[in-house]
């Protein structure tokens, strides 16, 4: 028995002066009330029989002052944190990787898996040794220990109660790696993985984790359940009608039986469509939207069985997506007549035309977009960028060779301008090389020189096309207007790559446009994170599906932005659990939990005892019985 | 003037306003009432003719005894002498005022508590000495604990009623009970016997027997009035306590429970059949006197059970 509390010196210094004060306070006690009484020789004879007990009665009291020395010892003792010896040796080193993914919501054992997880792992805490360890660790799409290294379960027991699952898939393989980590050099090291066994596929995790001599144990969760999900959903809008949109998706049926299932698609809060439809056993299902409108800004999806009933996790039955803002872009056109150049600028009803007539004066007011045809005059700082179509000498690029008989040979397919275009057969008559300046992006070159350039001259952005696209078949076909809307996209920032929707679990890159080196993301929770912002855009892993809004800067500069997050992992809307667990060649052994309480400290007892002497003392005081 | 000085002035203006109601002007007129109640139960009877047992001079023929050398010849009864032949003396019953002792036990006890017992012992006292007075006997009121510690001499008249006022408000109970001690000096000064009505709770520790048998042995006729208290039987104790005897110091340490109060009950009610039987057995008169009954209620009792007047 060692003592881990107060030294014994102070131990004794205090059971000195506290056996002093009990002593002084019982022989305090003995002296009782005076109360005169008319005729004592009654009172004799009322108390016979007590006085022929009074040797009894003595011993009584006596026992009475002995057993408040045995409370004092034992409150002193408690004091001194006793401990047997074999908690100081070599206990086991746990950490327990409790599996916090999207399908640990799944409600097949109530209330949740994850609420019977942490109902097994606190079992778990509770039958340590007194000796062992414990580190509580939430394994979600990164490791996040949530405690110490510890056996005192007042500090692993609101550990365990912060556990939460999010949308997210749990990464094992990094989890393992950090417990593997945390265990370095500890004696008795086990890793308990505490999951419903939906962690995606684990057999590659060997190779990159060496568990060594920590043995690693499976506690499953789960029994079994029914899920319909919405694996994929994305919506855009039509590049040549942004006021209407398409929405794509992908149902998924992941049980053995069909469903019927009911797909409800809203629109900025109100239902645009419901349908129902047959899925197959295991069948991911493709649906496709097309021609949507009433949605200006939120499109929701969510899924259910046909008869009403929700499956057992809804997390997956619910999908998000922002759609891009639309601005209306001013745009100045210089030209002395281009019909397909008209036509193609007539598509997007969100432009504000100008045509200018060249040689004329330019009206002084902001363009966002400038559209040079053929000519090359000098632009005002009101104009923000310019697209040059068949540009004369004295433009922004020099001229080079004469072209004749050419098309696209090579083109920057990643470019947002060039995003959706087929050019491979595009014909042209004639034209003139570009010779792109020293920070110039060629966009597109025949093999006989670039003919479509980018770049930016005195901070305003340019893009110059080699030949006039009405000596090409280009002004033919779809490619034409997509380009021009495209290029006017570029200018004014709209993102025709824009992005509908992140997935859980993965670390997102948020356009920010401006270079600022934090932004708050809050999410859809309402909390709020400071996160970094690394070229432009603002990184961040998120764990939850919904709606989320970022800001950055502040007064004038301030940018604020909202972006959708969807978990789109049809690997954990299979959550059928799984009872066993090998990582390589490594089964994870059944935990064993040891009786609740088995690992309580000593000083627990010892009030305990001191509680259950108080009330025996107390009522056999009252009932006469030590007095 | 110190602190002590104003509780004095305080305490004895009290302390008088309590003896004065204790022999009020309603209690005066509970005792006219008690006389003419007696008067009425005792129609008939002259005043002092309550007959002793000495034969002597008074009117009415008792007996004969024969003629003795040195009689008063106006004693012969000469018609017995013509009949036949002998010469006898008429002997006459004698007539005498009755002796009334009215003993007041003063030790402490009688003041337990808010001195009840004591104030119901006076209040019966006066009450029977008025009756006494108004009937023309012999009243003498004496006040005992462990002696004879007062004593008002002798009177008779019904005007001599508040000095039996006055002597019994300044009676203070105090000191032991030694009734068979006290008694002894009280039959040694009064040689003249009669009856003697004993105020009492009777918590003597020497016995409260031997104080009566000493009224027996010397020709009293004993009343024993036992004044009780109900509150002293279940006294309203809990707990450990160290309980002495108000008179002798006695020291007992106690833990009281409700058993212990049930024992404490039974005790009492004991100790008071005792004084019952042992009344019973040499024929003395026993009262027990509640002093939660008011005092006149206790009177007509006594009259009552008889034996008082006759």
């Amino acid at each position: 028995m060692v003592f881990s509390g107060l030294p014994i010196l102070q131990l004794l210094m205090i059971a000195g002066g506290a056996a002093s004060l009990t002593v002084l306070l019982y022989i305090l006690k003995l002296r009782r009330r005076a109360v005169p009484v008319p005729f004592a020789r009654i009172w004799d004879a009322a108390f016979r029989d007590q006085n022929a007990t009074e040797l009894f009665s003595k011993l009584r009291r006596l026992l009475s002052l002995l057993l408040q020395l045995a409370l004092l010892a034992l409150l002193i003792l408690a004091l001194g944190d006793p401990k047997p010896k074999q908690s100081l040796l070599e206990g086991r080193h746990l950490v327990v990787l409790v599996d916090a993914s999207a399908s640990m919501k799944a409600v097949d054992v109530k209330p949740s898996r994850i609420e019977s997880a942490k109902a097994e792992v606190k079992r778990l805490v509770r039958g340590l040794g007194s000796a062992d360890r414990a580190l509580i660790v939430q394994m979600g799409a990164l490791p996040s220990p949530l405690s110490t290294m510890s056996s005192d379960v007042t500090e692993l027991d609101p550990a365990i109660d912060s556990l939460r699952a999010s949308d997210t898939r749990a990464d094992l393989e990094r989890a393992l790696s950090f417990a593997v980590d945390g265990l370095r050099g500890l004696p008795k090291a086990e890793i308990v993985v505490v999951s419903d066994g939906v962690l995606g596929d684990v057999t590659e995790i060997s190779r990159h984790v060496e568990l060594g001599n920590v043995s690693l144990k499976f506690l499953p969760i789960g029994k079994s359940g029914t899920n319909v999900a919405i694996s994929e959903f994305s919506v855009r809008r039509y590049p040549l009608d942004k006021s209407r949109s398409e929405v794509m998706l992908e149902v998924a049926n992941t049980n053995d039986r069909p469903a019927q299932v009911e797909l409800t698609l809203l629109g900025d809060g109100t239902i645009i469509d419901v349908s129902r439809f047959a899925l197959a056993p295991n069948e991911r299902l493709p649906r496709y939207y097309q021609d949507l409108a009433g949605a200006s800004r939120t499109l929701e999806a969510k899924i259910r069985f046909a008869d009403g009933h929700a499956d057992d996790l809804p997390a997956d039955d619910h999908a998000y997506a922002l759609m891009p803002e639309r601005h209306r872009a001013r745009v100045l056109v210089i030209s002395k007549g281009n019909t397909y150049l008209e036509a193609a600028l007539l598509l997007d009803e969100y432009l504000d035309v100008t045509t200018v007539v060249p040689g004329r004066s330019l009206p002084s007011e902001h363009f966002d977009v400038a559209i040079l045809d053929g000519v090359v005059d000098a632009l005002p700082n009101t104009v923000a960028a310019a697209l040059y179509l068949n540009p004369p000498e004295g433009g922004p690029l020099k001229l080079g060779a004469r072209l004749t008989d050419f098309g696209f040979d090579t083109w920057d397919r990643k470019s947002p301008i060039l995003r959706f275009l087929a050019l491979a057969d595009v014909q042209v008559a004639d034209g003139r090389a570009l010779t792109p300046s020293p920070g110039d992006r060629v966009l597109g070159a025949s093999d006989q020189g670039p003919i479509l350039v980018s770049g930016a001259r005195s901070g305003h952005p340019f893009v110059a096309l080699a030949f006039d696209p009405r000596n090409s078949d280009l002004v033919l076909r779809v490619a034409w207007p997509l380009f021009v809307l495209n290029t006017i996209n570029a200018f004014v920032e709209e993102d025709t790559g824009y992005v509908s929707s992140f997935r859980t679990g993965e670390v997102w890159r948020i356009p920010v446009p401006s270079s600022l080196d934090s932004a708050t993301v809050s999410d859809p929770h309402g909390a709020q994170h400071l996160v970094p912002v690394k070229e432009g855009r603002a990184v961040y892993l998120g764990e939850e599906a919904g709606f989320y809004k970022l800001s950055a800067g502040s007064g004038s500069d301030s940018v604020s932005s909202e972006f959708a997050a969807n978990l789109s992992d049809l690997a954990e809307s299979r959550i059928t659990p799984v009872t066993e667990l090998s990582i390589g060649r490594q089964k994870a052994a059944p935990v064993s939990i040891g009786k609740a309480g088995a690992k309580r400290e000593l000083w627990v007892y010892l009030l305990a005892v001191v509680l259950g002497l108080s009330v025996i003392e107390w009522v056999t005081y009252h009932r006469r019985i030590t007095v | 003037m110190g602190l002590l000085d104003l509780f004095r002035r305080d305490t004895a203006p009290r302390a008088k306003r309590r003896e004065r109601a204790l022999f009020d002007d309603e209690f005066q007129r509970k005792l006219e009432m008690l006389a003419l109640v007696s008067r009425r139960v005792f129609a008939g009877r002259l005043r002092a003719e309550r007959r002793s047992k000495k034969k002597g001079s008074g009117i009415e023929f008792a007996d004969h005894r024969d003629y003795t050398a040195g009689d008063d010849f106006r004693s012969v009864d000469w018609n017995v002498y013509q009949r036949f032949g002998k010469l006898l003396v008429r002997l006459y019953e004698e007539e005498e005022d009755l002796s009334i002792y009215l003993i007041v036990d003063c030790s402490s006890s009688m003041a337990f508590g808010e001195r009840k017992k004591f104030d119901q012992a006076r209040r019966l006292c006066a009450a029977l000495a008025y009756v006494g007075l108004a009937n023309l006997d012999r009243v003498t009121v004496v006040g005992v604990n462990d002696a004879v510690i007062s004593r008002m001499p002798t009177t008779r008249g019904k005007g001599r009623i508040f000095k039996v006022f006055e002597f019994l408000s300044e009676l203070e109970p105090s000191g032991v009970t030694d009734l068979a001690t006290a008694l002894q000096t009280f039959v040694a000064q009064h040689k003249r016997r009669g009856l003697a009505v004993l105020f009492s709770d009777l918590y003597d520790p020497a016995g409260f027997e031997a104080g009566i048998n000493m009224l027996r042995f010397n020709k009293f006729e004993p009343y024993v009035v036992e004044l009780v208290d109900p509150a002293e039987a279940r006294p309203s104790l809990k707990g450990d306590v160290r309980i002495y005897d108000c008179e002798t110091g006695e020291e007992r340490e106690l833990t009281i429970t409700d058993g212990v109060l049930d024992k404490m009950e039974r005790a009492v009610v004991d100790y008071r059949a005792g004084i019952e039987r042992f009344c019973a057995q040499k024929q003395v008169p026993y009262f027990p006197a509640d002093v939660n009954t008011p005092f006149d209620e206790l009177v007509l009792r006594v009259f009552r059970r008889g034996g008082f007047l006759r």
